[in-house]
C-alpha cells in the first residue's frame, strides 16, 4: 500500500498503532535498566506517556494533520512521566511546530517534524548526553530528511527511518560506556524504536505492527537482546543521571565559581510591532551569549523570561527591544550565597524577596487559585517582626506551598511533619505525569511553590510542570527521599524563596543515600559482582554492596556511608525490612558508632527494605 | 524608704536567696486533678516532676488572685514603702494582669510598679534578684527600672526542650508552632522574644548538633568576651543539661555562673529535660552588681 500523504485521521490512526506498538512491548524496555534494581520503569512511562497523548486524539479526532498533531502534542506534555517520557513529549512538540496549519503530511514534511522535534528535545536538555532516545531520535530524522529527496512514499520513508533509528540504538553502547559495561543498549532508544516500528507497521499495512515479540526491536550482538535505559532513566541512581537534567545549583557551592551571578526574572510585555517579529529563538541566543539557565514562555503577549547573567543590562537592553518590562526581579547569587556563609542572624533579612507576591500569575492575567481573592497581603511576612511567619487566613494567600513525590504512607507523613503540602503518591516503580505535578501545584493556593521530585526520573517532569505552572515553581532536584527530608528541614517558611532554594540545594549536598533493594539480574556494576535475587547496597548514585543475607548487606552499605561516625543516621523501613534485621542493625550501629545519633521509622517505600539518611555536618 | 521586691513563683528564686534579699513572693497554683498546690512552696520542683511522672494527665496552672498581690502591695504601701513587682511574660500568664490589677486597686495610695519581665524562669528572677539588691543599697525606684531593664536587654537566652509537646498542649508554643509534630528528631533552640513569646532560633537534627549550634550562637553573639552564664534546669535526669553546660564551660571563659532549678509551673509548660541559658557578657557588670 503506497500513501504519500496522510491527513489528520490517517496520522492519529498510525500515531496510535506506535503507542500500542510500544505499550506490547513495555515491559522489555522496561527489563533494558541499567541497574539492576527493580524499579526499572523506562517502558511503562514512555508507553503510558504515549497513551496519554493518543487518547487526546481519541477524544478530538481532527482532520487536519496541523491540529491533529497539536492535540497530540498537549496531550503528551501533561503526561509525560520519567524523563524519557518528557523527552518523547518534546520530540512530538517540535513535529507540532512543524507540521502546524497544515491540512496534510507528505513525506517532505514528516521529515521536517522530526528534526524540528528533534532541535525542540535537544533544548529541553541543558546537557544533553550522546547514546540516549536523543541520539537515536536525530540520526533517524537526519536519515529522514535526506531519504525525503529520494522517496514520496510515507510507508517506505517511515520503516527506513525506523530501520536507521534500530541501527543507531544497537550502537549506543559504543557512546555510553555504562550500557556497554552492562552490556544493553538504551531503554529510551529502545522505546522510540517500538514506536516508529509500529508507525512503519501501520502506514505500510494499514494495520497495526506484527506481534514481533523481541525481535521487533534493535538486536545488539552479545547483549541478549537487552538494550539499556536512557541514562538514569528509571532509577534514581544511573550514573551519569545528572547529565540530562538540568545541572544542579550544587555546583555553585564556591562562591567565586558562580559564573552567571545576576538571576534575572522579568516579563516582557510585547508591543503590537514586536509581536510579529519576536523569536524565541534569536533572544534565548541572544541571552545565551553572557547567560545561562534560561527559561522562555512566550504567551503570546507576554513572554516570561527567566535567566542567570553576568551582564543584566545587556539583558534588558535587548528585552527591551521588544516591549516594555514588568515585574523585573534581580538578584546577585554571590551574595546570597555569602550571605549564607555567615551566621544566621547578621543576614539581612527578607532584602531578596519583596518580590513574588502573585507576580507571575499577575502579568499572565490568571486568577488567583481557588477562587481566593489575590488581595496584596496585609500581613505579608516583609511587614512582620523578624522572625515571625505570616498566619495564614481565609483571606491571605501563603507565600510558599511545597510539593514532594514519595512512595510508602510513612515517608508522606515524615514529608508532612516537616511542612510538605502535597504528597504525590509515587517514584519508586510509577513517576507521576507533569499532569499530576501540575495539578498538586494548582492545588495550592500559594504564591510560589517548591516541587521534591525526590527520584532522578521525575526532575524532568518537575521541570516541565514548574514550565507551565501559573505561578513561580522552584524545583528542588532532589533525588531521594532522603534528600527530600533533609532539604525541607532547611525550609523556612519565613524567608525568601531564593534563600530558601540555596539552603535546600545545600542541606542535599551534605546527606547521604542508602538504599537496599533486591538485584533483578546477574551482572557486574561499579566493581561489584552481584547475582540475581541478592540484595545489593546503593550509596547515592554507586553500588557498593552485594550480599545474600540482608542484614550483611545493610552493613556493608553503612559501613561504607557512614565517615565520620558521629553522623545522624535514619532509618526508613520499606517493604520487605525485617523487625529482626532492624533491630540488629540497630545494636550493631550503637555499637560500632557511640557517637552517632540513630532514629529509625517506618517509611513504607515498596521494592526497598531500607533506605538510610547520612546527615553530617 | 527601700523599695519592697515582689515577683511570682515563676521566677525560680531558691528559697535561701530570696529569704536573704526579702525578696516577696507570690505563688501560682498547679493543679493535679482535684489536688491544689502552691508553685514553690508547698509543690517543690523535685517532688513535682516525681509526681508528672505518675500522672496520667498533664497538671494544670493558674494565675494568683489579684487579692494574692494586693495583700503583700497593701502591706508595704501602708508602711511607706514603694514596690515593684516584676513577672512572668504576660504571653504565658495572667499574673501580671492580676498584679496590675491590685495596683490599680491601690490608686492613689502609694507607689507600685508592676513590670511585664518579658522572660520567665530565673530570666526575670534575676532581674528581681539585682533589683533587691539594689534596693537595699537605697537605689531609686527609677534607678531600679531602669537598670533591670537594661539587664533584661543585656541577657540573651537560649532554651531546649526534650520535647514540643509540653507548650503545645499548654498553649504556649508561640511561634515555635511551626516546628511541632515533625516526626523526625529535631531539636528547636528557642528564645522569649522581646514580646515574651516564644520563638525558635533556629533547629538542629539531634541534640548533639543543638548543642553545637548554641555554641556557635553564643560565639556570633560574645566572641571571646567573658561571661556570666545562669542555667536553669528541670530536675530528675540532667544528664543532658550537665554535658551542654560542661561543653560551655570548656568552650568559654565564664567568670561568674549559676545554677536553678525550674519549678512546677514553668515546668508543666516546657516539660521534664528543659534545660535554659540566660546568658551575658561579664563586662557588663556593673559595681552595682554583686554576687
Amino acid at each position: 500500500m503506497t500513501r504519500r500523504s496522510l491527513n489528520g485521521a490517517d496520522w492519529s490512526a498510525m500515531v496510535l498503532a506506535g503507542s500500542d506498538h510500544l505499550a506490547r512491548h513495555a515491559e522489555q524496555v522496561n527489563e533494558l535498566n541499567v541497574f539492576p534494581v527493580p524499579d526499572g520503569d523506562t517502558g511503562t512511562n514512555m508507553s503510558m506517556t504515549m497513551k496519554a497523548g493518543a487518547e487526546e486524539l481519541r477524544r478530538k479526532p481532527q482532520s487536519e494533520i496541523g491540529r491533529a498533531a497539536e492535540v497530540l502534542s498537549k496531550g503528551l506534555l501533561m503526561g509525560a512521566r520519567g524523563n524519557s517520557g518528557v523527552i518523547l513529549s518534546q520530540l512530538f512538540r517540535g513535529f507540532a511546530q512543524a507540521v502546524a496549519g497544515q491540512r496534510e503530511l507528505t513525506v517532505p514534511l514528516f521529515a521536517a517534524g522530526l528534526q524540528q522535534g528533534v532541535d525542540t528535545a535537544y533544548k529541553s536538555v541543558v546537557k544533553p548526553v550522546e547514546g540516549t532516545i536523543l541520539t537515536v531520535a536525530r540520526e533517524a530524522a537526519r536519515h529522514g530528511a535526506a531519504l525525503a529527496r529520494r522517496t514520496a512514499d510515507i510507508g517506505e520513508w517511515m520503516q527506513q527511518v525506523r530501520d536507521k533509528a534500530a541501527e543507531t540504538l544497537a550502537r549506543t553502547p559504543d557512546m555510553l560506556p555504562v550500557l556497554k559495561q552492562v552490556g544493553v543498549v538504551d531503554s529510551g532508544g529502545q522505546g522510540l524504536v517500538y514506536l516508529y516500528e509500529g508507525f512503519a507497521a501501520y502506514l505500510r499495512s494499514g494495520a497495526s505492527a506484527p506481534e514481533s515479540g523481541r525481535e521487533g526491536g534493535a538486536h545488539v550482538s552479545g547483549a541478549g537482546g537487552r538494550s539499556a535505559d536512557f541514562r538514569a532513566a528509571s532509577g534514581a541512581f544511573a550514573p551519569g543521571s545528572s547529565a540530562a537534567v538540568r545541572q544542579s545549583a550544587q555546583s555553585k557551592i564556591d562562591t567565586e565559581s558562580i559564573r552567571f551571578p545576576y538571576d534575572m526574572e522579568f516579563f516582557i510585555r510585547k508591543t503590537a510591532s514586536a509581536s510579529s517579529r519576536f523569536s524565541e529563538a534569536a533572544f534565548r541566543k541572544e541571552l545565551e551569549k553572557d547567560g545561562d539557565s534560561i527559561i522562555l514562555i512566550d504567551d503570546g503577549d507576554i513572554v516570561k523570561v527567566h535567566v542567570h547573567s553576568r551582564r543584566p543590562g545587556d539583558v534588558l537592553n535587548a528585552a527591551l527591544a521588544y516591549g516594555e518590562l514588568t515585574n523585573l526581579h534581580i538578584l546577585n547569587m554571590r551574595d546570597q550565597h555569602r550571605d549564607l556563609l555567615r551566621p544566621a542572624d547578621e543576614r539581612p533579612r527578607a532584602e531578596t524577596e519583596q518580590e513574588r507576591p502573585g507576580a507571575w500569575g499577575e502579568a499572565l492575567g490568571v486568577e488567583a487559585a481557588s477562587g481566593v481573592p489575590a488581595v496584596e497581603d496585609p500581613f505579608g511576612a516583609d511587614r512582620l517582626p523578624p522572625g515571625q511567619a505570616p498566619h495564614p487566613n481565609a483571606y491571605e494567600i501563603a507565600a510558599f506551598g511545597v510539593v514532594a513525590v514519595s512512595a510508602g504512607e510513612g515517608n508522606g507523613n515524615l514529608l508532612r511533619s516537616l511542612g510538605v503540602d502535597v504528597v504525590i503518591n509515587g517514584g519508586q516503580s510509577m513517576n507521576p505525569s507533569t499532569e499530576d505535578l501540575l495539578e498538586a501545584i494548582r492545588s495550592l493556593s500559594v504564591e510560589h511553590v517548591f516541587v521534591l521530585p525526590n527520584n532522578a526520573n521525575i526532575l524532568m517532569a518537575a521541570e516541565q510542570a514548574a514550565g507551565l505552572a501559573d505561578r513561580p515553581v522552584t524545583v528542588i532536584p532532589t533525588r531521594s527521599v532522603p534528600q527530600g527530608l533533609a532539604a525541607m528541614f532547611a525550609f523556612r517558611e519565613e524567608d525568601s524563596a531564593s534563600l530558601n532554594k540555596e539552603r535546600m540545594l545545600q542541606a542535599i549536598d551534605r546527606v547521604a543515600t542508602g538504599q537496599i533493594t533486591r538485584a533483578v539480574r546477574d551482572t557486574r556494576m561499579d566493581g561489584v559482582d552481584i547475582r540475581s535475587g541478592q540484595y545489593i547496597g546503593i550509596k547515592d548514585k554507586t553500588i557498593v554492596a552485594a550480599a545474600d543475607d540482608l542484614g550483611e548487606a545493610c552493613r556493608k552499605l553503612l559501613a561504607d556511608l557512614i565517615a565520620s561516625g558521629d553522623e545522624v543516621v535514619t532509618i526508613l523501613t520499606g517493604e520487605g525490612a525485617e523487625e529482626s534485621v532492624t533491630e540488629e542493625l540497630l545494636a550493631w550501629l550503637e555499637d560500632r558508632y557511640p557517637e552517632a545519633e540513630i532514629e529509625r521509622h517506618e517509611g513504607g517505600q515498596p521494592l526497598y527494605p531500607y533506605w538510610f539518611m547520612i546527615e553530617s555536618d | 524608704m527601700n523599695a519592697a521586691i515582689v515577683t511570682d513563683s515563676t521566677a525560680d528564686i531558691p528559697r535561701d536567696v530570696r529569704e536573704r534579699l526579702g525578696i516577696d513572693m507570690i505563688p501560682l497554683k498547679v493543679h493535679f486533678g482535684e489536688q491544689s498546690y502552691l508553685d514553690n512552696v508547698d509543690l517543690q520542683p523535685a517532688q513535682f516532676y516525681e509526681k508528672l511522672k505518675a500522672s496520667s494527665e498533664l497538671p494544670k496552672t493558674s494565675q494568683p488572685s489579684p487579692a494574692d498581690f494586693y495583700e503583700v502591695f497593701s502591706r508595704h504601701v501602708q508602711a511607706g514603702r514603694p514596690v515593684i513587682s516584676i513577672h512572668l511574660s504576660s504571653a504565658f500568664s495572667g499574673t501580671y494582669q492580676s498584679a496590675l490589677l491590685a495596683k490599680s486597686m491601690l490608686e492613689g495610695e502609694g507607689d507600685v510598679t508592676v513590670i511585664d519581665s518579658k522572660s520567665a524562669s530565673y530570666g526575670f528572677g534575676m532581674l528581681a534578684v539585682e533589683a533587691a539588691e539594689m534596693a537595699r543599697r537605697g537605689a531609686s525606684v527609677r534607678d531600679i527600672v531602669d537598670r533591670i531593664e537594661r539587664m533584661r536587654k543585656e541577657t540573651k537566652l537560649y532554651f531546649l526542650v526534650d520535647t514540643l509537646e509540653y507548650l503545645h498542649k499548654g498553649g504556649r508554643i508561640g511561634k515555635a508552632s511551626a516546628l511541632f509534630g515533625t516526626l523526625l528528631n529535631i531539636k528547636p533552640i528557642l528564645t522569649i522574644d522581646d514580646e515574651g513569646v516564644i520563638t525558635p532560633l533556629d533547629k538542629a537534627r539531634g541534640q548533639k548538633r543543638a548543642f553545637a549550634r548554641i555554641a556557635e550562637m553564643l560565639e556570633a553573639e560574645f566572641g571571646a568576651n567573658p561571661l556570666q552564664l545562669t542555667a536553669v534546669v528541670t530536675p530528675g535526669d540532667t544528664a543532658m543539661a550537665d554535658e551542654l553546660i560542661g561543653m560551655l564551660q570548656q568552650r568559654f571563659d565564664i567568670r561568674r555562673f549559676f545554677r536553678s532549678e525550674i519549678g512546677p509551673v514553668i515546668g508543666t509548660h516546657a516539660g521534664p529535660g528543659t534545660v535554659g541559658l540566660f546568658v551575658r557578657s561579664a563586662s557588663l557588670d556593673g559595681q552595682e552588681t554583686r554576687a
